[in-house]
């Protein structure tokens, strides 16, 4: 049974029912949109940094919502759904990130509210001084950040399928748009027009909303999934019929060990949690106290939301439409998809088959367009956050820099705002090229990208530890060990041969930070120390009490 | 870095939630997939109790640091 099937079989608004609900979701976002920039001040702080005041209840939810992509409700359960259990270890990543939240996030925050720092290479290249840490750190974050919103971008095509998968191609000026193409189209120009317009504050205000959605849509599937089994006992009496396979590491794909695992959750998670979108959030946090709460909000709520919420749903999956084992791989039941690839629409296919068990169709149908606007949400909210912390990189790194050092605030923030169209159309034109590339497989080669970005923006790891806490790094350290990291991820990236299989028992980030932190450290030990004075400079800032 | 007795308490205990969570100690209860018998504990999969326990343990950590470490601004240093 398809989406439309469920959605039209409701007397709610006709077969109107996503319509009305998408476009009064739009219409919100709009009017965020407009009160942020009624709020908004013309300065490049407040654009950038909603004048650093924001409050815990907006920074955690932003903070949330940015840390989770599309991958919340697609590919996180599609990972679960394909090799069962053991990837439920996976959010024990979260408390780590989550204490990241105020460890690093306050001295970040301190620090950049002190010496007016916008970008993470504004810090680390202010510490160490010189030009070539701060485009080294610059790169890593653009790095991190392009190929995340080209995948944000391509969910909002692929929940449009969904949403009207019967709806015929769109006429626009004499050109015809598949849904797909309505649907990419539809979430860059509304989420490029909002971080245009209202800035850091718009985007944190429509990130409240969305992070309220995510956690809604993930919380209700997995109480649905248990009602669907008949409770508790009923769904793990359920689940102990799958195959011991599925209940244990390192599941069908053979590949969460626990070396995997242990790497991801220390390492990779705090190379999501200071890419260049969240430290921008630290700085733009009101004080101490809000880093703090956001801190114990991000570690207790989003596990919750994963271990009790939507991984149970992607588990209940196996039972409902079992995957196939064959000779090139797990392919997910017909229901679900024909391609291997397709394990990640599992939640979609489970949210229609349990949430109308629930609550009856009527309801049933209005909770699961809520669910698909929160894959909406999640896509969008992680797109606005980088594209937002693009603009501010080149911007403030590269053309304030290198292009244009007399600009004034006024031509740097429409700069930025020029990034962020350019930034934009860019990833919409990959999108679309990829999408009607034939045999080329545009989407194997965007998760790669993917995972290569999250390895980048952990090589900002060795150096942002060394700045906030111990001060023994050099300034040709913090470049070698930098170059050594991300040069070596891109090696086993592309040539993963070469780690000898070291990359099937530890996730490549932990290899780049290795590597990274050795060169680092050996460097620094004979190489000309940062000056005293600044060192003590940071220190005296870091411990203020504010 | 880790200056009071229970910062340091609390760092051991979210490190060996780690090692023993997703980490090596996830040998110890890892059911053999050639033996059903070992999947489930108290009625469910025994790497859903794992889990869920040592978010418990970290979830705690972190509670119990948001309350006695990190106020006014200090943390582990303090």
């Amino acid at each position: 049974m398809s989406n439309w099937h469920i959605l039209a079989a409701t007397d709610i608004a006709g077969e109107h029912l996503p319509h009305f609900m998408l476009g009064g979701y739009m219409l919100l976002l709009v009017w965020l949109c407009y009160l942020g920039y009624r709020k908004g001040k013309a300065t490049e702080e407040d654009y950038y940094l909603a004048g650093r005041g924001q409050g815990a209840i907006v920074t955690s939810l932003t903070i949330m919502a940015t840390f989770f992509s599309s991958a919340a409700l697609l590919g996180i359960p599609g990972v679960v759904y394909r090799d069962g259990i053991s990837f439920f270890l996976f959010a024990l990543n979260l408390p780590v990130a989550g204490a990241a939240v105020y460890l690093l996030g306050d001295r970040i925050r301190k620090l950049g509210k002190a010496r007016g720092y916008v970008t993470p290479a504004d810090l680390v290249g202010d510490y160490y001084g010189g030009t070539e840490v701060r485009l080294l750190a610059a790169a890593t974050s653009a790095l991190y950040v392009l190929p995340y919103v080209i995948m944000q971008i391509k969910a909002g095509g692929y929940l449009a399928q969904r949403l009207f998968p019967e709806a015929p191609p769109l006429e626009f000026f004499g050109s015809s748009f598949t849904m797909y193409e309505t649907g990419v189209w539809a979430l860059s120009f509304l989420t490029m027009a909002y971080v245009l317009v209202g800035g850091m504050r718009s985007v944190a205000w429509t990130d409240v909303i969305q992070g309220i959605l995510l956690i809604f849509g993930m919380l209700v599937a997995g109480l649905a999934t248990i009602v669907y089994f008949g409770g508790l006992g009923g769904y793990f009496e359920a689940v102990s019929t799958l195959p011991a396979m599925a209940l244990s590491a390192p599941g069908y794909s053979d590949k969460w060990n626990p070396g995997m695992l242990f790497t991801i959750c220390a390492f990779a998670s705090l190379g999501s949690i200071i890419q260049p979108g969240q430290w921008m959030r630290f700085y733009a946090a009101k004080d101490s106290n809000t880093l703090r709460k956001s801190a114990l909000v991000f570690s207790v709520v989003l596990p919750v939301c994963f271990l009790f919420g939507i991984m149970l749903v992607a588990l209940g999956g196996q039972i409902l439409f079992p995957p196939g084992i064959t000779a090139e791989g797990i392919i997910p039941h017909p229901s679900v998809g024909a391609q291997s690839s397709e394990v990640d629409q599992i939640v979609i296919v489970m949210i229609q088959r349990v949430v109308p068990e629930m609550l009856g169709i009527t309801f049933g149908a209005v909770v699961v367009t809520m669910i698909l606007i929160a894959v909406l949400a999640a896509s969008m909210s992680t797109a606005d956050s980088n594209l937002h912390a693009l603009s501010a990189v080149l911007t403030r790194d590269v053309y304030d820099r290198f292009i244009r050092p007399q600009a004034d605030e006024r031509e740097r923030t429409w700069v930025g705002r020029i990034v962020i169209v350019i930034a934009t159309m860019a990833a919409v034109a990959l999108v679309e090229w990829s999408q009607k590339a034939g045999a080329f497989n545009p989407l194997e080669l965007i998760s790669q990208l993917m995972l290569l970005a999250i390895a980048f923006s952990s090589q900002l790891l060795p150096i942002a530890i060394d700045v906030l806490f111990l001060n023994k790094g050099t300034r040709q350290g913090a470049i070698a060990g930098l170059t050594a990291g991300i040069g070596l991820v891109l090696l086993l990236t592309i040539k993963p041969e070469w780690s000898f299989g070291i990359t099937k028992i530890v996730h490549v980030s932990a290899v780049g930070i290795a590597a990274n932190a050795i060169v680092f450290g050996f460097v620094s030990r004979v190489t000309k120390k940062v000056p005293q004075k600044r060192i003590d400079e940071f220190r005296r800032i870091i411990k203020a009490k504010w | 870095m880790l200056k009071t007795r229970l910062s340091k308490i609390l760092a051991s205990i979210f490190l060996f939630a780690l090692i023993m969570g997703p980490g090596p100690g996830l040998y110890l209860v890892n059911p053999s997939p050639n033996n059903p018998s070992t999947t489930t504990f108290l009625g469910m999969p025994v790497l859903f109790a794992w889990a869920s326990f040592w978010f418990f343990v970290q979830a705690g950590v972190v509670l119990v640091a948001y309350r006695k470490l990190w106020t006014n601004g200090k943390d582990l240093d303090e």
